[in-house]
């Protein structure tokens, strides 16, 4: 299994907490100052949540990436982002495909649109970090 | 044949001892008692029948050989058909399938539409394949198969659920369980069509239905299982009739014969035609099963005019004429399709209602009296109506976003290929989207009672490229000059985003202060170029922000020349819209040209946070068999800066709230937007780019021949463009939260920092090292 992937794993169970951790974070630095934005900022990012066609479309990528059905997975992602465009986590997954299919620069404009709607400090940052480094590297 | 050159290279030593074995018998039949000129005379006459026999022999040997060379090339007729691509078939274009899943802004109208768009046919009974049954909160279909490029996905009966314009539940009726997520087949947007006009849908002998077979052998051809390609009987019996009624009454053609004229030849009523064909017929007949000459049969003949595309095939005309697949026909509705055989003009039950209803039970009576029904199923079925659409469904209904998809597949793919080869384009077509459009820009084209203004309109989802919708005409199903990807015009203000961008890329924030003041700029050419305000006046002063949202162009040329105009070349070039060689300081004013879809290309860009993704009509191609041949990947690439991004959308969020598009407040009130509004020299073009959560819409409004339209980007495109998005569910644009910058309130005019309920102050985002220093007092 690619490392990237396996790191990501491993992290999701971690997902939740380290999700509260960063909000609260946020909370907390938003509450230092007495501007408040959210007349035009919001979040772009969306939460990885277990359900939903998202979710499900999730499963069957990482399930093609399993079988080596590259473009397979692709398709499912890019279905993904259709619905969702700002889920890091399609993003992430896009990526990752396009390292399998070696096709690194693609893999890398992926891994940037990831990083874009990822929150900071959030688990993915680091999975993206070590993808980044692999599709730099060939 | 294969005899014949042995003897032509020994035919030195043959001839010899014939004529020597020759000899004898003659003379043993004529005897030893003959004059001499009795002997002279037979042997003139031995070598009459000699020369007569040679020539004679000749001939044949001649004949022969003209004979093979003719079925030899009759035969290379039918390879050359047969062995390649039978049919042309015209390439088909597909909107974006509807993922339908709970929760998604969908409403039970917006589907119902959707379905009909696919051919779906209403019913008040339980669905079957390519049906669906509206109830109150929700509605039944049964999908059809569908074969993507990854998968087939099989028809299920499926209740969708909704509540105020969403959908809340999907449940497979059959399994009796909730799906996440279900991906309706998508809906064929248009064609390419073979030069010749032929369209047709391609229907493979095991899948054609055994009634149909039936109903066309009973009516066309009863020994069609029993002939060799032609039926003597059936010519002899046609003849005699023919010959009594002295006009043609009857034909004898087999279908095997009919395959061959339709195939090969043309509807000329002579001898030579009439030869050809039954050849035909017999080397078609010793060359293919029985069932591959009704495939092809039932496949080529032609059913149905639709203007000037010629409907061929039993598969296509249901489709068109019952919006359903031959497989799901009843047994009256193939009748009919079996009795057009004979006058598709005659019998067509569109056009000639009555005459195809009694065409359509003549071919049941012959079916009851060939027993392919019974009687009491033949009183049942003659009472039935036609059961056929009323108006055909057009061919190119969308025709601006077809002809962008040829031509942006026209790098890769020859015409030919496209109107000839059977691919299948699969699109992001969306096309509740494009209704929007329609509905909208007639809404909005109103308003201003000119008739012959002409209007573009692109949209298309700025996060992944996807062109959702398109028309190039006010009269959008107009086949003509596509002006969303052709016309050039110039943009005017709506170079100010970019501009703007190009700006800040450097000391400057939007809380600069900005120059309203008169400039002269000697051009290259010695022309002294004397920009104005669009009001011609000077209003003080302003920070930039200020300058940007009432969009005053003095401040952005003084600007331009104290490095901008280079920024802004240079920014250009990065998305490839930098046209000319040549580069005059009124560019920052927009007079340079672009089409509105180039426009749009600008705008994904900047609403994108910098993330520039080619603008697509494609997303993959696949040829007739399924297989795969292009599949256009979701491009990302970065190249503008985020933190600065932000700040031009900032900018263009309060264009839209208290800027030249403030219309946009009111229209749609709680609802953030951004946008830029364009006007040219003289009110010549009017144009809006704006955006939402997702949304790109750019609109133009101008004259064909340059005339005035007396319309600014507020008071006509603006206009059209909320007309447009009012058409649908649009969410609000929320700017993303990014580390690299803080945001303050600062005085709109003097650009220091002061508080949220003072006057003129507004909230921006500024780059931490250029937040003003300075404080405003409170006025």
């Amino acid at each position: 299994m690619h490392p990237a992937r396996m790191n990501l794993i491993e992290s999701k169970s971690k997902s939740t907490r380290l999700g509260l951790i960063s909000l609260s974070l946020l909370a907390a630095s938003c509450s230092m100052t007495t501007i408040n934005t959210d007349q035009y900022q919001g979040e772009t990012t969306t939460e990885q949540t277990n359900n939903g066609p998202v979710a499900e479309l999730h499963r069957l990528a990482i399930s093609a990436l399993d079988k080596q059905q590259y473009n397979q997975s692709v398709n499912y992602l890019q279905r993904a982002i259709k619905i969702e465009p700002r889920n890091a986590h399609s993003w992430h997954y896009l990526a990752q495909s396009y390292w399998q299919m070696e096709n690194y620069p693609q893999c890398l404009d992926m891994v940037q649109r990831s990083y874009s709607y990822s929150k900071a400090a959030d688990h993915l940052d680091r999975a993206n970090d070590v993808l980044k480094t692999q599709c730099l590297a060939n | 044949m294969a005899a014949k050159p042995p003897s032509k290279t020994k035919a030195k030593p043959v001839t010899k001892p014939r004529v020597q074995v020759k000899r004898p018998r003659t003379q043993s039949r004529l005897g030893h008692s003959q004059s001499k000129k009795s002997a002279s005379n037979q042997s003139d006459s031995r070598s009459w029948r000699y020369s007569f026999k040679r020539y004679l022999m000749g001939f044949i040997a001649l004949s022969l050989i003209a004979f093979s060379a003719y079925l030899y090339f009759l035969n290379h007729l039918i390879n050359q058909r047969f062995d390649g691509d039978t049919w042309a078939l015209p390439s088909r274009i597909y909107a974006r399938p509807l993922e339908l899943y709970s929760g998604m802004s969908l409403s039970r109208e917006s589907l119902k539409f959707e379905l009909e768009l696919s051919t779906y046919q209403r019913v008040s009974y339980r669905p079957k394949p390519g049906q669906f049954r509206l109830l109150n909160d929700s509605i039944v279909l049964y999908t059809q198969d569908f074969e993507y490029s990854d998968s087939i996905e099989p028809g299920r009966l499926i209740n969708v659920e909704f509540v105020g314009g969403k959908v809340t539940g999907i449940k497979d009726l059959v399994s009796n369980t909730a799906l996440k997520l279900h991906r309706l087949p998508p809906a064929i947007i248009g064609s390419y069509h073979p030069q010749n006009g032929e369209d047709r849908l391609l229907l493979d002998s095991d899948r054609i239905p055994e009634k149909l077979q039936q109903i066309l052998i009973a009516v066309e051809d009863k020994q069609f299982f029993n002939h060799f390609g032609i039926n003597p009987v059936s010519i002899i019996r046609a003849l005699i009739a023919n010959v009594r009624a002295g006009k043609t009454v009857q034909g004898g053609s087999t279908l095997t014969q009919q395959l061959a004229k339709n195939l090969f030849l043309t509807s000329e009523r002579s001898l030579v035609r009439k030869i050809n064909e039954a050849f035909i017929a017999l080397l078609l007949e010793a060359r293919f099963s029985k069932q591959t000459i009704l495939a092809a049969y039932i496949n080529e003949v032609f059913l149905l005019q639709q203007n000037n595309i010629a409907i061929h095939g039993f598969e296509l005309a249901s489709q068109r004429l019952f919006k359903k697949p031959t497989d799901q026909l009843s047994i009256d509705k193939l009748a009919l399709l079996v009795g057009m055989v004979k006058g598709p003009s005659s019998y067509n039950p569109i056009v000639n209602p009555l005459d195809a209803l009694t065409r359509r039970n003549l071919i049941l009576r012959v079916m009851r009296d060939e027993t392919l029904i019974n009687p009491i199923e033949y009183a049942q079925l003659i009472q039935k109506p036609l059961g056929t659409v009323k108006r055909l469904p057009g061919v190119n209904p969308f025709p601006a976003y077809v002809d962008l998809v040829k031509r942006q597949l026209k790098s890769s793919y020859s015409s030919s290929e496209l109107s000839a080869k059977g691919l299948r384009i699969f699109t992001p077509f969306d096309p509740l989207v494009q209704r929007a459009l329609h509905t909208g820009l007639n809404n909005g084209l109103i308003r201003f009672g000119q008739p012959n203004l002409q209007s573009a309109v692109v949209i298309a989802d700025y996060l992944n490229g996807d062109i959702q919708a398109l028309t190039g005409d006010s009269q959008v199903d107009y086949p003509g000059f596509n002006r969303a990807a052709m016309a050039q015009r110039p943009i005017g203000s709506l170079i100010k985003p970019l501009l703007l961008y190009s700006l800040l890329d450097g000391d400057r924030s939007l809380a600069t202060p900005a120059n309203d003041k008169a400039i002269n700029i000697k051009q290259s050419d010695g022309n002294i170029w004397s920009p104005k305000n669009y009001d011609r006046q000077f209003h003080g002063k302003m920070t930039l922000y200020q300058a940007f949202i009432k969009s005053y162009n003095l401040p952005f040329v003084n600007f331009g020349v104290e490095g901008g105009l280079e920024a802004l070349v240079r920014n250009l070039e990065r998305i490839d819209l930098l046209k000319h060689e040549v580069v005059y300081p009124s560019i920052l004013l927009g007079t340079s040209a672009m089409s509105p879809l180039e426009v749009a290309q600008m705008y994904q860009v900047i609403a994108n946070n910098g993330y520039f993704t080619p603008l697509t009509t494609i997303r993959l191609v696949s040829d007739k068999d399924n297989r795969v041949l292009d599949r256009m990947p979701l491009k990302s690439k970065k190249i503008f800066n985020q933190a600065q991004i932000i700040q031009v959308q900032r900018a263009m969020v309060g264009v839209a709230e208290e800027g030249t598009a403030k219309y946009l407040n009111s229209r749609f009130k709680g609802q953030t937007l951004a946008g830029k509004t364009g006007t040219t020299n003289d009110a010549r073009d009017s144009w809006f780019a704006g955006f939402s959560d997702r949304l790109l819409g750019v609109v133009w409004l101008g004259n064909d021949d340059n005339k005035s339209i007396k319309l600014t980007g507020s008071s006509g495109a603006l206009r059209v463009w909320a007309d447009i998005m009012a058409q649908q569910s649009i969410n609000s644009f929320k700017i993303s939260r990014d580390a690299a910058l803080e945001w303050h309130y600062i005085n709109r005019k003097n650009g220091k920092l002061t508080r949220q309920h003072c006057a003129n102050s507004v909230l921006l985002p500024f780059i931490k090292s250029q937040i003003p220093t300075g404080r405003s007092a409170c006025e």
